[in-house]
C-alpha cells in the first residue's frame, strides 16, 4: 500500500534533518534505474505518458527508452548524460503553472528528492533497464562475507551484505523457547509443547534445531496451516458470496490444499492441477477437485440478474484471481484500458479471459450448493453401501416382477372382475373416473418473496406438454412424465431450493361432477383446475396427507388438473389423494384390460402386471416385497445425498468466443481475440496446447519471470511478515520494487531448480540465521527501519486470526485434531448472520454446531459465511473470503481485547486450561501456575512472573470463596461441562489466571 | 507517552509538513508506522487534519436498502395520472436495459402513484403524503431527484454506492473517514452501523459486511455493528461470574506483565496493545451509557415516534446516531431493510414510510435544536430508483415497481448543504434525468468534500492502482448542493 520508496524517503528526511548517514550513502551509491527512477516516472508521470495509447498526451511515453529518448522535432524529453538539453528536467523544475510536469490539477507533484533523483540518472547516463520483475530469472552468487561466522546458508549472505551497506548489525539467535516456539508456529499455525520445548532445550546436538523443523514438516497441521494463507489467496469460502449467500459445497478443495501441502505436492503441480487438472490426461479424481480453485469466485443468482453480465464478471474474477496469485499481476486495470503503468493492454486482458470463459455450466449459481459443474466424491464405504444397495434393490426387484403364480392367478379374476364392472358400468353410468399419469417441470428458482404470487414455467398458459420453460438460470426445463407415482403418499423426488416445481395430470369425467380430494405440499401450493386457480396457500411445511381438502368441480371429458408446489428451502414434495371412496382407475389400464390376453403385447402385458402388483395386490408375500424395496430405496437415497461434492471446472466442448468489451462493459464487444499470454511476458512454450494446461505449463515454465519469483516472496511474507516485495499482489511498476533483489531470485531459482519443493523452501528460510535471529527492538533500529524490512532482527507480530483461536483450544487440551471434512460452526454471537442475511436464504440463521468434536476444531474449518464472516477472524484481519487477498493487515484494536477477553470460546478455554492442569495432580500453587504458563508460553517463568501469577491466583481466590455464585457462573461457560469433582472457587480463579495468560502480549505474538 | 511513540508523532508531523504538498503522502506514510501512534490523529495532515477546512465533523447516513420507489415518494409526476395502464413510450425507455425479471414483460404499462402530493417550504418541493414529516423540515434538506447508477441489481449497486465498486473487496465510506480523519473520541469506535428492524414484507433484501467493511484498509477502519439484542458490541460484556474489579484487577496484571514483555522486546506494539485494552475497559462502560435512553426526557424520546424506545427499531436507532454524534462518533450509518416492491406497492410501502419519516425528521430537528446540524452532515436514500411502469399486476390500487438506476432521490441536510433546496430534474416519466444529473461518486465526493476531504487525493495503493472511493473516472462535489 505504499511505496518503499516512500521508507526510503522518510529515512532520508530523517537523516537529512539530523545529518546522519543516509544521504551520504544515497550520494555516494550508484541510482538503480529500477529501484530508484522507474517508480517516480511511473507513479507521476505514466498516467499521461505511459503504455495506455488513448490517454497518452503529446505521443510522449515513458515507459519504453527508445520512445522516451527520441527526438521530437529537435527537443528530446531525455537526452543522457545532459540535463540542460533534456526537457523533462526542465519542466519538472518549471514554476511556471503551466509548464510545470506534472501539471498541478493531476495532484501528484514531485517532491525535491524526486527531481533530484531524475537529475541525477540524467546526468549519469540515463541508463534504462527493463521492468525487474519481468527480467529472466537467473541465479545470482551469494555475497561473499568476509566475517562468516553469523551466516548460516546462502540467504544469510544476502542478508547480511544488505546490512553492511547499511551499516548495520544483524541480532544473534533468538533463545531456544523463543525460537521453538517461532518456528513451532511457522510451521503448523500451533504453540509446541511445554515437552517439545523441554526436548529441545536439553538437545545438544548440532543439528537440535534442524530435527525441530524436520519433525514439523512431517506433521499434519502443517499443511492445515499452509493451507490457510493460499485459501485466503484463492478466495475460499462455504457461501456463494453474493445476494442470497446460499451454503455452497466447496469444503473438498480446501481439504485438497491441505492434502496438497502435507504431501509436498511440488509447487509446480500444485499451480497446473488447480488451473488445469481436468485438462490433465487421465486425470484422477484428485486432480478434479484441485479444479476447484477456479470455482472459488463470489456468484449470485439474484432475480432479475443478466447472465451475461454475470457470466462476465464471473470470467474476470477467474483472470483476476489468476494472474494476482500466480503472477502477481495486477490485470484489473486492463479490463477497460491499456494498463497505465505496465506493458499490459486490454486485448492481452482479453486474450488471456479466453482461457477462462468455457466453463460448461450455468454462470448463475442457481442458489444450489451444487452449483454445477460438481464432482460427486463418495467415500470407499459409501461407493460400497450404494453398490450393495443397488444389488440389493436389482434382486428384489427381480423378484417383485418374477414369477408370483398365486397373484398372477389373482390378476386374472380381478381383470375379469373388472372388464365386468366396466360392461356393467356402460349400461347404467357413464364410466369410472380416469386419473392419468402424472407429469412435472422444474425447478423454477426465484427469489422467495416471488415464488408463489409471479408466474412461472406453464402458469397462465395452455397445458402444452412438449412446451420446454427456461429457468431464471436460463437452464431448459421440460415436462417429465412421472407413471411411477401413485396416489396417496407423499412424492417428494422434486427438486430445487427455494423454486417451484408443477405437477399436473389429466382427469376424466364421466360426468360433470365434484371430487374431493386430499392434498399436502412441502412448502407452499397453488392448484389450477383447467386454468382456473382455486386454491393458494404459503405456508412453510413438509408434506403430508390431509394438509389440504378441495372439492374438484371437474367437467364431463378431459380436465386439466395443475398443482404448483413452491419449496423455501429444504426438500420438497406433494400429496394428492382421492376422498370418500372416488376410486379410479389410469386409462391406459383399463384399455389393456379391455384388450383380449392374446391381444396385448409384451409391453402391455409388463404394464398391467406392474400396476397390479404395485398397486392392487393384497398377496401378504408380494406387498412385503414391494415395502422392502421401497425402504432399500429410501436408503440408497439417504446415502446418496451424504456423498460430498465439491465444485469442480469443466470445458465445453467448443470454446466460447472472446470479445474486448470495450469500458469492460459486458454488453460492448469489440474485437474478436483468441487465446493468448500478455504480449510482454514470454509465449506459451511450443508444443504446449494453447488451453489452460498450456497456459500452467507456461506459468511454471523455466521461462516465465515472474511465477517461482511470486510464490517465494509469499513464503516469505508469511514467516518474516513482510515480502522482500511488500505488494505481494503486485509484482508491476506500481508494486515495491525488492528490497533483496539477489536474495529473491537466489530463492526463485533455487526453489525452480528443486523442482518447486515448498518444504525444502520453508526448511531453508527457517534454518537462516536471518530467521533464528532475536526479535528484540531497539530504539535505534526502530528509527531506522520500524517495519524490518532489513531483516537486521527476527520477526515479532500478532498471531494471525486463527493462530490465536487455535493455539487456545491447542494449550487448554480442547483442540481436537482431525483432518479435513466438511466446515463446522462453533459458537459465535446470536443474530450476526440474521442482521444482514437474506429471509430467503439458507444461511440466514445461524445454529451452532454442538460437540467437541465440531465446535473445538481448528479454525481453518469454521464455516465461512462470506457476507457476515466469523467474529473470531474478522476481528483479528481475516478476509471475508469473497475476493483473493494475498496478505492480511495486521492492527491492534480494542474489539479485540474484548473478543480475546470474553468470547465464551476463549472464556472456555481458559476454563479447559485451568482443568486440564488441576487434573494434572501437580502439587502446590507454584507447580500449577508454573505449568499454565509453560502450556502457554512455552518457556520457562522467571520468579517474578511466578509469583504475580500466584498473586493473581490467591486474589481471585478469596474472590470466588466469597462469591461461590459468580464461581459456577465463570465455569459454567461454554460446550464441554465441568467435572463434578473440582473446587469451584479454585476452579473460577485458575481460569481467570488462564485468561490473563491468554490475553498476554507474549502470548498473542509470535517473538 | 511512551517515549518511541512520542518520536513517532513528532516525526510524522515533521513529514507532513515536510510533504504536506504530496497529498497521499500523509495517508501512504501511515502505514509504515505502528497504527496506534496515529491513534486519534486525521492521516491527511494541515491544520485541520483534513484537506481543507471541513464543514462538517461528523455525519450520519440513513440508507435505505432495497430502493424506495422515488414515484411515490419525491419525484412527483402529475402527468401520469392520464397514463394509466398505457404503454411506456419507447422513446423513453431508449431500449435500456432491464433486469430479467421484468424483460420479459410483454408491455410496460405506466403505473401512476395513487398518492397524493403537495408542495412544501420556501422551495416549493414536492412531498407526497405517505412522508408528512419529511414535507415538515424541506427547508432544511438539500433535495437531490437526480442521482443515477449504473448497476441494475441490489447486491452489485448497493456494494457500488457504499464501497465505489460494484464487486466485494473495496473499502467502504465509513472506512474511508475513519482511515483518513481518524478519531473524534477515545472511548467509542469511529464508525457505527445499525441494522434496524423494518415493517415492509419480511422477506427483504441482504446487506452484506462489505457495505462498512474497510476492505484493503486495516480492519480497525470497519463499521462496529451496534446491535439492538445481546452485547451492542460484540463481546462488550464480561463473561459471567466477573465484575468490573475483577476485570480492573486481570487488566492491571496485564498490563504488568505487559510492562515487562514490553521491556523486553522493545515493540512499539506492547505498548499499543496495552492501550487497546485499557480503551476496551473504557468502551465497556461508555457504550452502556450510550446504548441507554433512560436519561432522555420524554419530550424528545416523543418526538422520535412511538417506537423509539423500542430496541432494534428504525427510531430507536436515530435517537442513539444523535447521541453518538453527541459523544463524537465520526460516521454513523443505519441501514433500514424492506423496500424492494416489485409488488403491491400501497401494502408495503406506507409502513415502511412510517418507519422512517417521523423518526428521520425528528433526528434533523434534534440536531438543530442541538446546534449539532451545523457540522453534523445527514444523507438519506437507497442504492437505486423503481421504474414507472408496473411489475406485475396493474390496478389503481395496486401495483408494483422493478429496478430503475436512471434516477432516484437522495436529500441531504446539515453540515455544508444548502438548506431548502431541491435539485435535478427528471422527465415526466420519472425515467431518464433531464437536468443537473448526480452520479452516486459525485454523491461520495461531496459527502467527502463536506467533511474536509479532497476525494482525489484520498487514495490507497490497491492492485497497482491508486484506488479511490469516487472511482477513475472524473466525478466531483455538486457544487450546488455547497453551502
Amino acid at each position: 500500500m505504499f511505496e518503499y520508496r516512500t521508507v526510503r524517503h522518510f529515512c532520508a528526511a530523517l537523516l537529512l534533518v539530523s545529518g546522519g548517514v543516509w544521504s551520504q550513502a544515497m550520494a555516494s551509491q550508484a541510482l538503480d534505474f529500477n529501484r530508484d527512477v522507474r517508480p517516480i516516472l511511473s507513479d507521476h508521470c505514466y498516467a499521461c505518458h505511459g503504455p495506455d495509447a488513448q490517454k497518452r498526451k503529446a505521443g510522449l511515453r515513458f515507459d519504453q527508452e527508445q520512445a522516451a529518448k527520441a527526438d521530437l522535432g529537435g527537443d528530446a524529453a531525455i537526452v543522457a548524460g545532459n540535463i540542460a538539453d533534456s526537457v523533462l528536467i526542465e519542466r519538472v523544475l518549471s514554476e511556471d503553472e503551466d509548464e510545470v510536469m506534472p501539471p498541478p490539477e493531476f495532484k501528484k507533484p514531485l517532491t525535491p528528492d524526486q527531481i533530484e533523483v531524475l537529475k541525477r540518472w540524467v546526468s549519469d547516463g540515463a541508463k534504462w533497464d527493463n521492468h525487474w520483475s519481468f527480467e529472466p530469472i537467473v541465479r545470482p552468487v551469494p555475497p561473499t562475507i568476509e566475517d562468516d561466522r553469523w551466516t548460516r546458508n546462502a540467504v544469510d549472505r544476502f542478508v547480511l551484505a544488505r546490512l553492511t551497506e547499511e551499516e548495520l548489525d544483524p541480532q544473534p539467535e533468538a533463545s531456544r523457547d523463543v525460537l521453538i516456539r517461532r518456528v513451532t508456529f511457522d510451521l503448523t499455525g500451533l504453540p509446541p509443547t511445554p515437552d517439545e520445548v523441554d526436548q529441545f532445550l536439553i538437545d545438544e546436538s548440532p543439528d537440535a534445531y534442524e530435527r525441530v523443523v524436520d519433525r514439523l514438516l512431517r506433521s499434519s497441521r502443517y499443511g492445515e496451516h499452509m493451507a490457510r494463507f493460499w485459501l485466503d489467496a484463492a478466495r475460499y469460502g462455504d457461501t456463494h458470496g453474493l445476494h442470497l449467500d446460499n451454503y455452497r459445497e466447496m469444503w473438498p478443495y480446501r481439504d485438497w490444499v491441505v492434502e496438497a501441502f502435507n504431501r509436498n505436492l511440488s509447487y509446480r503441480d500444485f499451480v497446473i492441477e488447480q488451473l488445469a487438472g481436468d485438462l490433465l490426461p487421465n486425470a484422477t479424481r484428485d486432480q478434479l477437485v484441485a479444479t476447484g480453485f477456479n470455482r472459488c469466485n463470489v456468484s449470485t443468482s439474484e432475480g432479475g440478474s443478466i447472465k451475461e453480465e454475470v457470466y462476465t464478471r464471473n470470467v474476470v474474477d477467474r483472470v483476476v484471481t489468476t494472474s494476482t496469485v500466480f503472477m502477481g499481476l495486477t490485470f484489473e486495470c486492463t479490463r477497460c484500458h491499456d494498463h497505465k503503468f505496465d506493458p499490459l493492454t486490454m486485448k492481452d486482458f482479453y486474450s488471456f479471459f479466453a482461457y477462462f470463459n468455457s466453463i460448461d455450466g450455468e454462470p448463475l449459481d442457481g442458489n444450489r450448493k451444487e452449483h454445477a459443474p460438481i464432482l460427486r466424491l463418495p467415500s470407499t464405504f459409501q461407493t460400497q453401501q450404494i453398490e450393495r444397495f443397488d444389488g440389493e434393490i436389482a434382486a428384489l426387484d427381480e423378484q417383485v416382477q418374477g414369477a408370483w403364480k398365486e397373484v398372477d392367478e389373482a390378476q386374472t379374476l380381478w381383470e375379469a372382475g373388472l372388464v365386468a364392472a366396466q360392461e356393467k358400468a356402460k349400461e347404467d353410468d357413464p364410466g369410472a373416473l380416469v386419473l392419468n399419469d402424472w407429469y412435472s417441470v422444474g425447478p423454477f428458482g426465484d427469489v422467495r418473496l416471488y415464488l408463489l404470487p409471479r408466474k412461472h414455467g406453464p402458469e397462465g398458459k395452455a397445458i402444452d406438454l412438449k412446451a420446454s420453460f427456461k429457468t431464471s438460470t436460463d437452464e431448459i426445463v421440460k415436462w417429465q412424465r412421472r407413471a411411477a407415482w401413485k396416489d396417496g403418499v407423499v412424492h417428494s423426488d422434486l427438486k430445487g431450493d427455494t423454486a417451484a416445481n408443477f405437477v399436473y395430470r389429466v382427469i376424466e369425467s364421466p360426468t360433470e361432477q365434484r371430487v374431493k380430494v386430499s392434498l399436502g405440499s412441502d412448502d407452499g401450493i397453488k392448484v389450477y383446475l383447467n386454468q382456473k386457480e382455486l386454491l393458494s396457500k404459503d405456508v412453510s411445511r413438509g408434506a403430508a396427507a390431509d394438509q389440504e381438502f378441495l372439492d374438484l368441480p371437474l367437467k364431463k371429458g378431459k380436465n386439466e388438473l395443475m398443482l404448483k408446489i413452491v419449496n423455501y428451502g429444504g426438500n420438497t414434495g406433494f400429496y394428492f389423494s382421492l376422498v370418500d371412496g372416488a376410486s379410479a382407475l389410469p386409462k391406459e389400464i383399463l384399455k389393456i384390460v379391455e384388450l383380449a390376453p392374446n391381444a396385448r403385447t409384451e409391453e402391455q402385458n409388463a404394464q398391467l402386471r406392474g400396476h397390479y402388483r404395485n398397486k392392487e395386490s393384497t398377496f401378504p408375500a408380494l406387498v412385503a416385497a414391494i415395502e422392502q424395496l421401497k425402504s432399500l430405496r429410501e436408503k440408497r437415497s439417504a446415502v446418496d445425498r451424504e456423498i460430498p461434492l465439491t465444485l469442480v471446472w469443466k470445458e465445453r466442448a467448443e470454446p466460447r468466443k472472446a470479445f474486448v468489451l470495450n469500458r469492460g462493459e459486458y454488453d460492448q464487444h469489440g474485437e474478436e481475440v483468441s487465446r493468448r499470454t500478455p504480449g510482454a511476458l514470454p509465449p506459451i512454450p511450443e508444443g504446449f496446447p494453447n488451453n489452460r494446461l498450456g497456459l500452467a505449463y507456461w506459468l511454471t515454465d523455466e521461462s516465465h519471470p515472474l511465477t517461482a519469483r511470486v510464490a517465494v516472496n509469499r513464503y516469505w511474507q508469511q514467516l518474516f511478515g513482510l515480502g522482500l516485495v511488500k505488494t505481494a499482489e503486485d509484482f508491476g511498476s506500481q508494486g515495491e520494487p525488492p528490497t533483496h533483489p539477489a536474495l529473491l531470485d537466489w530463492l526463485a531459482a533455487s526453489f525452480r531448480e528443486s523442482d518447486w519443493d515448498v518444504k525444502a523452501l520453508m526448511k531453508t528460510m527457517v534454518m537462516s540465521a536471518s530467521y533464528r535471529q532475536s526479535s528484540k527492538l531497539t530504539p535505534e533500529l526502530i528509527e531506522r527501519d520500524p517495519e524490518n524490512r532489513l531483516f537486521a532482527r527476527g520477526p515479532r507480530f500478532r498471531l494471525d486470526a486463527e493462530m490465536l483461536r487455535d493455539q487456545a483450544l491447542a494449550v487448554s487440551g480442547l483442540l481436537v485434531e482431525r483432518l479435513g471434512g466438511s466446515s463446522v460452526k462453533p459458537p459465535q454471537p446470536d443474530g450476526l448472520w440474521f442482521a444482514v442475511g437474506y429471509s430467503g436464504s439458507n444461511t440466514v440463521k445461524f445454529e451452532a454446531d454442538k460437540g467437541s468434536d465440531k465446535v473445538h476444531r481448528r479454525s481453518l474449518y469454521t464455516f465461512i459465511k462470506r457476507t457476515s464472516p466469523p467474529p473470531q477472524m474478522s476481528t483479528f484481519d481475516g478476509p471475508s473470503r469473497e475476493a483473493c487477498v494475498m496478505r492480511r493487515e495486521r492492527t491492534n484494536t480494542p474489539m479485540q481485547a474484548l473478543l480475546l477477553l470474553n468470547d465464551p470460546q476463549f472464556v472456555e478455554a481458559s476454563r479447559a486450561l485451568a482443568e486440564r492442569m488441576l487434573m494434572e495432580a501437580h502439587e502446590t500453587d507454584s507447580k500449577r501456575a508454573e505449568r499454565m504458563w509453560r502450556l502457554c508460553l512455552g518457556r520457562y517463568s522467571t520468579p517474578e512472573e511466578l509469583s504475580d501469577l500466584q498473586a493473581a491466583y490467591q486474589d481471585e481466590l478469596a474472590f470466588y470463596r466469597s462469591d461461590l455464585t459468580a464461581a459456577r457462573g465463570l465455569i459454567g461457560v461454554g460446550e464441554t461441562s465441568v467435572r463434578s469433582d473440582v473446587d469451584e472457587a479454585e476452579l473460577a480463579a485458575w481460569t481467570t489466571v488462564a485468561s490473563l495468560l491468554l490475553n498476554l502480549d507474549e502470548v498473542v505474538t509470535k517473538n | 507517552m511512551n517515549p518511541v511513540n512520542q518520536y513517532y508523532q513528532t516525526m510524522t508531523r515533521r513529514h507532513f509538513f515536510r510533504q504536506g504538498a504530496m497529498g497521499l503522502g500523509g495517508a501512504a506514510l501511515a502505514s509504515l508506522l505502528p497504527k496506534s501512534v496515529l491513534h486519534g490523529e486525521g492521516l491527511l495532515g494541515g491544520a485541520h487534519g483534513t484537506h481543507f477546512a471541513p464543514k462538517a465533523k461528523r455525519a450520519i447516513y440513513l440508507f435505505m436498502a432495497g430502493a424506495p420507489s422515488q414515484i411515490d415518494m419525491l419525484d412527483y409526476k402529475p402527468g401520469l395520472d392520464r397514463l394509466f395502464d398505457t404503454d411506456l413510450p419507447d422513446s423513453v425507455r431508449q431500449g435500456q436495459r432491464l433486469t430479467t425479471m421484468t424483460s420479459g414483460q410483454t408491455r410496460f404499462p405506466i403505473a401512476p402513484s395513487k398518492y397524493q402530493f403537495e408542495q412544501h417550504g420556501q422551495a416549493g418541493a414536492w412531498v407526497s403524503e405517505l412522508l408528512p414529516y419529511t414535507a415538515k423540515m424541506v427547508d432544511d434538506l438539500s433535495i437531490i431527484r437526480s442521482v443515477h447508477t449504473e448497476a441494475i441489481n441490489h447486491d452489485p449497486a448497493i456494494t457500488y454506492i457504499c464501497t465505489g465498486h460494484q464487486l466485494p473487496g473495496r473499502a467502504s465510506l465509513g472506512s474511508w473517514l475513519s482511515y483518513g480523519l481518524g478519531s473524534l473520541n477515545e472511548n467509542l469506535p469511529d464508525f457505527v452501523v445499525m441494522t434496524p428492524t423494518w415493517s415492509g414484507r419480511k422477506t427483504a433484501q441482504a446487506l452484506y459486511n462489505r457495505l462498512w467493511g474497510s476492505g484493503f484498509l486495516p480492519s480497525k477502519h470497519q463499521g462496529v455493528a451496534l446491535r439492538s439484542s445481546g452485547d451492542p458490541v460484540l463481546f462488550l460484556s464480561n463473561p459471567e461470574g466477573v465484575d468490573a474489579a475483577s476485570r480492573r484487577r486481570l487488566l492491571d496484571r496485564l498490563a504488568r506483565f505487559n510492562e515487562r514483555t514490553k521491556t523486553r522486546f522493545g515493540d512499539p506494539e506492547t505498548q499499543t496493545r496495552i492501550d487497546q485494552y485499557e480503551m476496551a475497559f473504557r468502551m465497556q462502560s461508555s457504550i452502556p451509557g450510550l446504548t441507554d435512553l433512560s436519561d432522555e426526557p420524554d419530550h424528545v424520546v416523543d418526538m422520535y415516534g412511538p417506537e423509539a424506545k423500542k430496541p432494534g427499531t428504525y427510531a430507536a436507532s436515530c435517537l442513539l446516531a444523535r447521541r453518538m454524534i453527541e459523544r463524537d462518533v465520526r460516521f454513523v450509518q443505519i441501514f433500514h431493510r424492506g423496500w424492494d416492491q416489485h409488488g403491491n406497492i400501497p401494502e408495503d410501502l406506507p409502513n415502511q414510510c412510517r418507519d422512517i419519516d417521523q423518526a428521520s425528521w425528528a433526528l434533523v430537528q434534534d440536531l438543530k435544536t442541538r446546534g449539532l446540524l451545523e457540522d453534523t452532515l445527514v444523507i438519506w436514500g437507497g442504492e437505486f430508483g423503481r421504474t414507472v411502469y408496473c411489475q406485475g399486476k396493474l390496478t389503481r390500487e395496486s401495483y408494483g415497481r422493478d429496478h430503475h438506476p436512471r434516477c432516484f432521490p437522495m436529500w441531504m441536510a446539515g453540515g455544508g448543504i444548502k438548506p431548502g433546496m431541491v435539485y435535478g430534474k427528471t422527465d415526466d416519466f420519472s425515467y431518464n434525468i433531464v437536468e443537473n444529473p448526480v452520479h452516486i461518486h459525485d454523491l461520495n465526493a461531496t459527502i467527502l468534500d463536506r467533511l474536509g476531504i479532497d476525494h482525489e487525493r484520498l487514495s490507497v495503493k490497491f492492485q497497482g492502482l491508486d484506488v479511490r472511493l469516487t472511482g477513475v473516472e472524473e466525478h466531483g462535489p455538486v457544487q450546488a448542493l455547497l453551502a
